[in-house]
């Protein structure tokens, strides 16, 4: 599939046998409404927000594998230092598209942020995004232009801050031990 | 085969009998009490499909006169509260618990009401005893059907041995 | 590019409210005119599948606004499960949708084997697809069940789960547990099927037909049920595809659609089963969706257990997957891989991948990001019911109180699989 048409379109990554098309997020409207027009990508699955806040701090030291696929028999790669690829952003909103047709094409389209840099919200394009933009919102603190009900969905109403960022601790309590009292 | 003599609890439970020296009348009380304790229907989560199948027919619990299930938590003897508890959920579950006339006794199902289970997080309440008064802690994630119904039976021989609802010992605010 | 196949059109138009798609509001002249009621339903309801609430509002026994609230059973798991090692983080899944146990399991575990591109037997795989197909008939029974218990017709609910406690017999057997029976791990199953197992499906197998016979026999031609459920709840194909609906309650709408078919995972590219499509788009089409789609995965049972391969049920790579426990005793480096594996975790690749499954509700579908390292970096779940309910608000015009009750339950919705 053709993908060189999609307005705003800055990078198109394959990998694992799918497709990420990143986009301009100011464009991402434009991008939307032609990805599922013109290449009939009418269904949305998902839309995962993902906070790389971070990420490569530390190296993963002796990576045996690598994302293009694996092969036991390649000598293994112990002992060498890899850091993970460096991402533009903080922020990734991902919108998993499907196309309800012979042949399920999938899609990934990718969008980076800084943090409070809004996107503009796809409910026009598919009213499904509704809450899963406002999950966004509630959990990772994308604000999203143009929601109607841009409200916390999963938290309380009056929740401050966004848990699933990386600066957000998990909580709970310790776990107390019988030996240490 | 030799039949399984009383164990720990049995013989805490005696002994409890003996101390508290419960009156025919009240014998008699906590008799009814036991044999029709009808639960609320406060299902959560994973565990309250276990607890649904203690009311099919396998399981059976209207043997102890409990299969009926009252939505009203006014019409309510015992609340099980079966799945983890949230913050958002801690008020309506209170609230709940509130409404429910004395005497009530609550049975924690499962890890998560317990202490939380597996979910040590910034969202799920670390144990259900932290806002309501709770008389058995049942463990298992989820706990078989025949684990809550040994649960359910300990409480039966905690109220006719004569111990008080948690809340009158616990010092938690009824 | 293909065109779509054209799809039926059960009302005019669009149903899907404006401008909020997930919310009835009352029009203004009702509201200024009539006497109109705000009544809570929920979290604590006998009849909304869990910790749902719905703000609603009635003029009369008509449903002229409605809003769902939900967050009640938000359990953190996406954050949880970055904490733990890939290994530790599988045991989590299992709780999301709780009635469908293995499917999350299964989508967390072909993400895992995605980035990591390891090879699974084929014993694991018939076997996996043995497993999920069962848990989709105990799925199906567990909402026949609550579903008409709710309508009224109480006695399904003892039938239902009259099978339903046999095939947690078969979990428990297999597995160890009844729910949440945590088998699948990266690269195949946790350990071998156990002798007698496949004697004892066959059993179920033989049994299960005449037993969803029985169930059509009780609600199929009441009159009570085909008034309460017939042209109800319409949702026309094109909202549904607008509103992200999938699994029975798309097929019931009349789009021919199926993951297993679609895009193949497991076996289901060799077995032969059918996908049941009803046009109607109401209550009734949903629950003869899944009525057939029980019948469907009987076969699809028999057919696994007929051609179950056999070998390993797990994958060799030392890497990822536990040495047997024999050669911890006379080989240093499957001691030193089981160490590594237990205590630091076995490593995933960079990168990010999206699977998804037919699951009873619809596509479940898991979107994992990795660093490299020993614990996952996101993992966000696409969860069927927190999208089902989005069409709660389209389902509801003109329905009424008892309406409303019926068509929440034939979304089957799940809610430790809408709150994750």
């Amino acid at each position: 599939m053709n993908f060189n048409a999609v307005p705003g379109l800055v990078e198109v990554k394959q990998a694992h046998g799918e497709t990420t098309l990143v986009v301009d997020p100011a464009r991402l409207i434009e991008a939307a409404l032609h990805l599922r027009d013109e290449l009939g990508f009418n269904f949305l699955s998902d839309i995962a927000a993902t906070d790389y806040l971070g990420w490569g701090g530390k190296g993963v030291s002796g990576s045996i594998a690598t994302a293009s696929g694996r092969d036991l028999n390649r000598p293994s790669t112990q002992g060498f230092q890899a850091l993970p690829s460096l991402k533009p952003k903080r922020f990734a909103m991902n919108y998993h598209l499907l196309g309800v047709r012979a042949g399920a094409p999938r899609v990934r389209l990718q969008v980076w942020l800084d943090e409070d840099e809004p996107v503009p919200s796809v409910v026009r394009v598919w009213p499904t995004a509704d809450w899963h933009e406002r999950e966004a919102w509630d959990l990772m603190g994308v604000p999203i232009e143009g929601h109607p009900n841009l409200r916390r969905i999963l938290m309380d109403d009056d929740w401050e801050g966004h848990p699933l960022r990386k600066d957000y601790p998990i909580g709970g309590e310790p776990v107390r031990f019988s030996g240490d009292e | 085969m030799p039949t399984k003599g009383p164990g720990v609890f049995e013989n805490e439970v005696a002994a409890m009998e003996q101390a508290v020296g419960l009156t025919t009348l009240e014998k008699a009380v906590a008799w009814a009490q036991t044999k029709s304790m009808w639960p609320d229907t406060f299902g959560l989560a994973c565990c309250a499909i276990e607890m649904m199948s203690i009311v099919s027919s396998r399981y059976d619990i209207a043997r102890f006169g409990m299969e009926a299930f009252r939505s009203s938590p006014r019409q309510a003897d015992l609340l099980i509260v079966s799945g983890r508890v949230v913050h958002k959920m801690a008020a309506p579950l209170r609230q709940v618990y509130d409404q429910m006339l004395e005497p009530k006794w609550v049975i924690a199902m499962g890890a998560c009401a317990s202490s939380g289970g597996m979910f040590n997080n910034y969202t799920t309440l670390q144990g259900v005893d932290k806002i309501v008064a709770v008389d058995i802690h049942v463990p298992g994630c989820p706990p078989r059907p025949e684990a809550l119904m040994e649960g359910i039976i300990r409480l039966h021989e905690k109220v006719m041995a004569g111990v008080p609802p948690a809340y009158e010992l616990r010092g938690v605010a009824s | 590019m293909a065109l779509a196949p054209p799809r039926p059109t059960i009302y005019e138009g669009t149903r899907i409210p404006a401008p909020i798609p997930t919310v009835l509001q009352v029009p203004r002249e009702l509201r200024e005119g009539e006497d109109i009621l705000s009544v809570n339903f929920g979290p604590n309801h006998p009849s909304t599948h869990g910790v749902l609430r719905l703000v609603v509002d009635l003029n009369g026994e008509e449903v002229v606004g409605l809003a769902a609230v939900i967050g009640y059973l938000h359990t953190g798991f996406e954050k949880s499960m970055e904490q733990k090692t890939w290994w530790k983080a599988i045991t989590y899944p299992e709780r999301i949708d709780y009635v469908a146990f293995q499917y999350n399991e299964l989508v967390f575990v072909l993400a895992i084997e995605k980035l990591l591109a390891i090879e699974v037997p084929p014993r694991a795989t018939w076997m996996r697809m043995l497993l999920c197909e069962l848990n989709r008939i105990h799925s199906h029974l567990v909402w026949l069940g609550t579903a008409a218990l709710e309508l009224g017709a109480i006695s399904m609910f003892w039938y239902c789960f009259r099978e339903r406690d046999r095939i947690l017999d078969l979990f428990e057997m297999a597995c160890g547990a009844r729910m949440h029976t945590r088998y699948f791990q990266a690269g195949g199953l946790a350990e071998d099927v156990p002798p007698g197992f496949f004697d004892e499906c066959a059993k179920f197998v033989e049994l299960m037909p005449k037993a969803i016979d029985d169930y059509e026999g009780l609600v199929d031609r009441s009159p009570i049920w085909r008034e309460r459920t017939k042209g109800i709840g319409l949702l026309s194909a094109d909202d549904a595809i607008a509103l992200g609906q999938s699994g029975p309650v798309l097929r019931g709408s009349g789009v021919d659609w199926d993951l297993r078919r679609e895009q193949p995972y497991l076996a289901y590219d060799k077995v032969d089963f059918r996908v049941p499509v009803y046009p109607e788009g109401d209550v009734y089409a949903r629950y003869r969706v899944r009525m057939d789609e029980m019948r469907e995965s009987v076969r699809i049972v028999d057919q696994a257990l007929r051609r179950m391969p056999g070998g390993r049920w797990i994958a060799d790579d030392r890497k990822v997957v536990l040495p047997p426990r024999e050669e911890l005793h006379t080989s240093m480096e499957s001691l030193i891989h089981h160490f590594k594996i237990v205590t630091e975790g076995y490593r995933v690749p960079e990168g990010e991948v999206y699977v998804a499954v037919e699951s009873p509700r619809g596509e479940a579908g898991c979107y994992v990001v990795s660093d490299g390292g020993p614990r996952p970096w996101r993992v966000k779940f696409r969860a069927p019911s927190f999208v089902a309910l989005e069409a709660t608000a389209t389902c509801m015009s003109n329905a009424l109180v008892a309406d409303m009750i019926a068509i929440v339950g034939s979304l089957d919705t799940v809610m430790g699989d809408c709150d994750r």
